[in-house]
């Protein structure tokens, strides 16, 4: 082969640009892609023909694929980034697209998973391209390396956090435990096409940028390689849990692709730990590349298989659909073989993989000698055990059980077009194929996509089918009967399916949705409140009292010069003209002066509110009378309490009128102008 | 219309024949002058309304088609757009300042344009916070004055303070700068000085777009970064107490409106609380303080202007064909006013910083202008703590934006099925029982104009962006 096509386009989308490249792994994955999306729009064909909205299913469908494709070309963190968003995006609708309730709640699952991951994994693309300069892959992976083997502990620290900052985006998009919950979700509402190409491709889009994180920037850290290996079994255990539990056909799907990735992220973990240990890790390496690849052809078929019951029977309730695909014998021998090969039964192509990564356990375990890694081994052998006990669970319940009852058995309960059976059987096929000569398939796919992983890694050709690999398998695979008699007894009442997991053991519903509703606004608008509340609105309240306080008292002393000037000098005029009209008229002019006296702040205030003191000094006539019979009481007591709330009750009446009025913005004026006023007298006789 | 395009047509001479050059208007006193002089920078912003104007005076001769006061409507847009040209163009802080103050003026009789008792509140709240801001503008301006080298208030790339005269009474300065910040930052809805800016959401559709989210508040954030790259100069200003204090203001203010838009169930004011927090990036560019933080703070300035008035615009053409202001009322239009919502589509995914779209670039270089200068102060540096706080509050507040903008989106393209049978009902058609279609070519082109130019800047930014590099770089 020769050597890496590399297209990079200058300019486009901002930083830096776009940087595309193509080898050998990247083309097989984009092969895969495209094949996986003829397949599934091959059947989409006939599974949408019913639906009103099928051109808006149509036009996302295939504007996703490019999206896909780019992410799988990418040679950079950033174009992996953008077309990993347009993916996100466009698949949206794919799961919103029934608009029913269910399906609407799941998408916005989907879409708070893939947001918030695109939004973490962004954060640490920022922390990335701090550290090292460049986004490229194989140069952030030099400056990484070099960060790691002699960088100082902070720096390393803060590689780390990019590090798990990106890991979190992409593994959101895996659908790594404790990030899986969109895929149980939205599976099952989704038109099962797209739920393939979901959990058959958009799920390895993820696992790509865990492979670049792993293989690139964190190549032989054993703490990265433990901490993914602790990812990669709680996420292949514990979908393989969710799914012996799951009584719907989609859902144990979706979960058993959880688990799968487990397995895949399982993988690399591996090749981290082993090349830490400093070991080839071409076991892990191919065990994942292969894993991936296998697990999106199985994927596909059962998924189109889910399809063509859901396109018949529009359920897909196992106790509803059960005995729905008795003989059917074309969909019984394609759900076979996903079955077969994701079970990793030996002749199929999940053998050779399963195969490939549980040595690398072993191979790791014997070579730290630890305990704790013979766990992980039967931790591995019994989720695969799992896998084969829900696997035959479903085939059970689709094509040996009875009927229920007011359902239609037989091949024309299931009835397909020819081309929609030729996009099931083809992919059906290849996993026989593939599985029956691994050498001449799976080591050569192995062999082309290995590079990407690590550069001048070995190849040794597995002997899949010797006795100790054919053990493992066989361990698996009784463990996995044992479980389905477990399954039988504990999981049926009466003949029928019973889901025994309680309702609100569902981590989104109790953690996620909580906490980011209510929980994060809450916080975040009640520390702004209480800032608006407390910081900024005490000193306006009291810069508000202290100007009405103020302005009260210069109107007093306004109305008693007033006052005593009409005693006085003025009192030649007739007392019947009355009072109040004599303020008004003596009082405008004396209001109106000094307007442009920057420095008068407070007649600046006064003047924008004429009329107060007409009204006002009306009101202190009165009060002054009132004022007068009451002192005949002698109660000087409660009459200086009643003189006080009136003066309060004024005082909150010129509040209202300031805070209401324009005089505050012309308040807030005059005292910037005093203030500034203030400063430049005082500069200026400092300076004489 | 014709007086419109006539002002662009001058201003785009006037950025191409004329940079650089000195107009004169008159002296104050001394070296006081009131000029003009269109630099890089003021070029952005001529550039920008001149581009925004002419669009947004075509969707409004649509919008107002019907209300009996448009001409006096009319008078006070073109007249707005003089003086917000003034803004852009004016040579020293005392030509930006007059400006400034008329422009609150000028504007006052638009947000009181429906003669609602909400629109006088409105407008009494707008008028008042205004000047009030200003006054504090103008203690920045003094001191600026007093304390340049040159004895004017000239805008000059990295500032104009004389250190001679300023040693000493740093603090002051300091001070002042705070105070003007905070001044300016009433016209761009800093926190907690913002309330007047959802209150204006009851004007015209057009004001609040053009006004709102672009003219006016964009003429508070550009006269900061003014006052702060050009006048005191970043020099000074970089590691004081004033720029923590500035740079954690901006950031409360991301974090409080990104909040409470999502809580807003009235659209424009949603949009409004998204117009208040992105206003804050500009101003969290501004405060870094460094060439890339200008850069950037640019940059958001021109995307965030193409995308909340293209928001904006898609909220007035719903409204002028259902006359929906509601998001819970939203179901299901995206099928019958394919157009708009596909606007709205770009915009809100603009505006949450989805790449390929034109916020994703200048909210990536706020991140970066931001990362750069926490990594400035080295490891573990006290000084790195609020610009890293900044880029996290920025990813907060893109998740907000997420889902203040998506909800919408997905009411209008994905209607609930129980409310969907209804909604089928009274979406159908407005009260008269037309069917709702998308409004006609007049809203309709500065809509797809705008959405085309965020893809295009999302998509080749590349000229703007050294464009902007170059003028961050010579200022700090």
């Amino acid at each position: 082969m020769t050597g890496p096509v590399r297209v990079i386009l200058p300019g486009l989308c901002g930083v830096g640009g776009l940087t595309f490249q193509a080898d050998g792994f990247r083309l097989l994955f984009l092969a895969a892609a495209v094949f996986m999306w003829c397949a599934s729009g091959t059947f989409s064909l006939e599974y949408m023909a019913h639906y009103e909205k099928r051109k808006r299913y149509q036009v996302f469908f295939w504007i996703t694929l490019p999206a896909v494709a780019g992410v799988f070309l990418s040679a950079d963190f950033y174009t992996a980034f953008v077309f990993f968003e347009i993916m996100s995006l466009t698949s949206y609708v794919w799961v919103a697209f029934d608009e029913t309730p269910e399906s609407l709640r799941a998408a916005e699952t989907y879409l708070a998973v893939a947001v918030i991951g695109g939004l973490v994994m962004l954060m640490g693309l920022f922390l990335l391209k701090d550290l090292c300069g460049t986004l490229d892959f194989a140069q952030a992976s030099a400056v990484a390396q070099e960060i790691l083997a002699q960088g100082s502990g902070a720096e390393k620290r803060r590689l780390y956090e990019a590090g798990l900052l990106i890991l979190f985006g992409f593994g959101a998009k895996a659908g790594c435990v404790p990030l899986h919950i969109w895929l149980p979700k939205a599976h099952p509402v989704a038109p099962a096409p797209a739920s393939a190409l979901l959990s058959g491709i958009l799920t390895k889009a993820g696992v790509y940028g865990v492979i670049v994180l792993s293989c690139g920037l964190f190549y032989g850290q054993e703490t990265w390689g433990q901490l993914l290996a602790v990812l990669g079994l709680a996420t292949m255990f514990w979908g393989a849990f969710l799914a012996v539990f799951s009584i719907n056909l989609k859902r144990t799907l979706a979960c058993s692709s959880v688990s799968q990735i487990g397995f895949i992220l399982t993988g690399i973990a591996m090749a981290v730990l082993l090349s830490a240990a400093g070991e080839e890790p071409g076991l892990a390496v191919r065990g994942t590349l292969l894993h991936m690849i296998n697990h999106a052809a199985f994927k596909l078929v059962l998924f189109l298989c889910a399809g063509a019951v859901f396109m018949n029977l529009h359920r897909l309730d196992l106790n509803e659909i059960r005995g729905c695909g008795r003989g059917n014998r074309l969909l019984a021998f394609c759900f076979l073989m996903g079955a077969l090969g994701i079970s990793g039964v030996p002749l199929w192509s999940g053998h050779v993989s399963k195969t490939l990564l549980h040595e690398s356990i072993v191979e790791y375990a014997a070579l730290t000698g630890y305990f704790w890694w013979r766990g992980a081994e039967w931790l591995f052998l019994f989720t695969g055990g799992m896998t084969a006990a829900y696997m035959t669970k479903l085939f059970v319940a689709l094509f040996v059980e009875r009927p229920a009852q007011g359902m239609r058995s037989g091949d024309s309960s299931l009835s397909m077009k020819g081309t929609s059976k030729g996009a099931i059987l083809v992919p059906a096929l290849l996993i026989l194929i593939a599985g029956l000569l691994p050498g001449v398939v799976m080591d050569r796919l192995a062999l082309l996509g290995q590079d990407f992983f690590r550069e001048g890694l070995g190849f040794h050709p597995a002997a899949y089918f010797s006795f100790e690999n054919l053990k493992g398998a066989a361990i698996s695979l009784i463990l996995g009967a044992a479980l389905y008699a477990g399954i039988r007894r504990f999981l049926m009442e009466d003949g029928r399916y019973v889901d025994r997991l309680p309702a609100w053991f569902d981590l989104e519903d109790l953690v996620y949705r909580p906490v980011l509703t209510t929980v994060l606004p809450g916080v975040c608008r009640a520390v702004c409140s209480v800032v608006d509340a407390y910081i900024i609105a005490v000193p306006v309240r009291i810069f508000l009292a202290v100007s009405a306080v103020s302005f009260r008292c210069l109107d007093q002393l306004a109305d008693g010069v007033i006052l005593a000037a009409r005693k006085t000098t003025h009192s030649q005029r007739p007392k019947a003209a009355g009072t109040a009209g004599a303020v008004k008229a003596e009082g405008a002019p004396v209001l109106s002066a000094g307007l442009s006296q920057a420095g008068a702040a407070r007649n600046g205030a006064e003047r924008a509110c004429p009329g107060m003191d007409g009204d006002r000094s009306g009101m202190d006539r009165g009060r002054s009378g009132m004022g007068g019979a009451r002192a005949s009481l002698g109660d000087t007591r409660r009459r200086w309490q009643k003189k006080l709330r009136w003066a309060a009750g004024r005082i909150r009446h010129v509040w209202g009128m300031i805070e209401e009025s324009f005089s505050f913005g012309l308040i807030l004026f005059a005292m910037g102008l005093c203030a500034t006023i203030g400063y430049l007298l005082l500069t200026f006789f400092q300076h004489r | 219309m014709a007086a419109v395009l006539a002002n662009s047509l001058i201003i785009a001479w006037i950025l191409y024949a004329h940079m650089g050059d000195r107009l004169v208007l008159f002296r104050l006193f001394g070296t006081l002058t009131v000029q003009f002089r269109p630099d890089p920078m003021g070029g952005v912003f001529a550039g920008l309304i001149a581009v925004l104007w002419p669009l947004a005076t075509l969707y409004s001769l649509s919008y107002m088609e019907k209300d009996p006061r448009k001409t006096t409507f009319f008078a006070y847009y073109v007249m707005t757009y003089g003086v917000t040209a003034g803004i852009a163009l004016a040579g020293n802080l005392v030509t930006l300042y007059f400006f400034y103050e008329m422009l609150t003026l000028v504007t006052f009789p638009l947000v009181l344009h429906p003669m609602t008792k909400a629109a006088a509140r409105a407008s009494r709240k707008y008028l008042y916070y205004s000047i009030g801001g200003a006054a504090f503008a103008f203690i920045g301006l003094i001191f600026v004055l007093n304390y340049s080298a040159a004895g004017n208030t000239e805008f000059v790339p990295g500032g104009i303070l004389s250190p001679a005269a300023a040693a000493g009474s740093e603090g002051v300065l300091l001070l002042a700068y705070v105070l003007a910040f905070f001044g300016f930052g009433v016209k761009a809805a800093l926190f907690p000085v913002h309330g007047w800016l959802p209150s204006a959401a009851v004007a015209p559709t057009p004001v609040t777009a053009l006004l709102h989210a672009v003219a006016v508040v964009k003429s508070g954030a550009f006269a900061i970064l003014r006052l702060t790259y050009y006048n005191y100069g970043t020099g000074f200003l970089k590691g004081t107490w004033a720029q923590w204090t500035v740079m954690a203001a901006a950031l409360i203010t991301i974090v409080f409106a990104s909040t409470t838009a999502v809580r807003e169930i009235h659209w424009k004011r949603r949009l409004a609380y998204s117009t208040v927090s992105n206003l804050s990036y500009i101003l969290f560019g501004a405060a870094v303080m460094t060439p890339l933080g200008l850069a950037a703070a640019l940059c958001h300035m021109v995307a965030h202007a193409f995308m909340k008035i293209a928001s904006f615009f898609c909220a007035g053409a719903v409204m002028h064909q259902t006359g929906k202001t509601y998001v819970y009322e939203l179901d299901g239009l995206g099928r019958k006013m394919p157009v708009t919502f596909g606007c709205l589509t770009v915009a809100s995914l603009s505006l949450m910083g989805i790449p390929l779209f034109a916020g994703f670039i200048s909210k990536w270089n706020l991140a970066q202008a931001g990362l750069q200068y926490a990594a400035s102060f080295g490891d573990g540096g006290a000084g790195s703590v609020l610009p890293l706080a900044g880029v996290a509050v920025i990813l907060y507040s893109a998740l907000m934006t997420g889902i203040y903008m998506l909800t919408v989106l997905v009411r209008a393209y994905f209607p609930r099925e129980a409310g969907a049978a209804a909604g089928r009902e009274s979406a159908g058609g407005t009260e008269d029982g037309h069917p709702v279609t998308d409004p006609d070519w007049r809203m309709l082109v500065p809509l797809v104009i705008f959405a085309a130019v965020i893809l295009a800047l999302g998509l080749h930014s590349a000229p703007l962006m050294e464009l902007l590099g170059r003028i961050g770089g010579e200022a700090a």
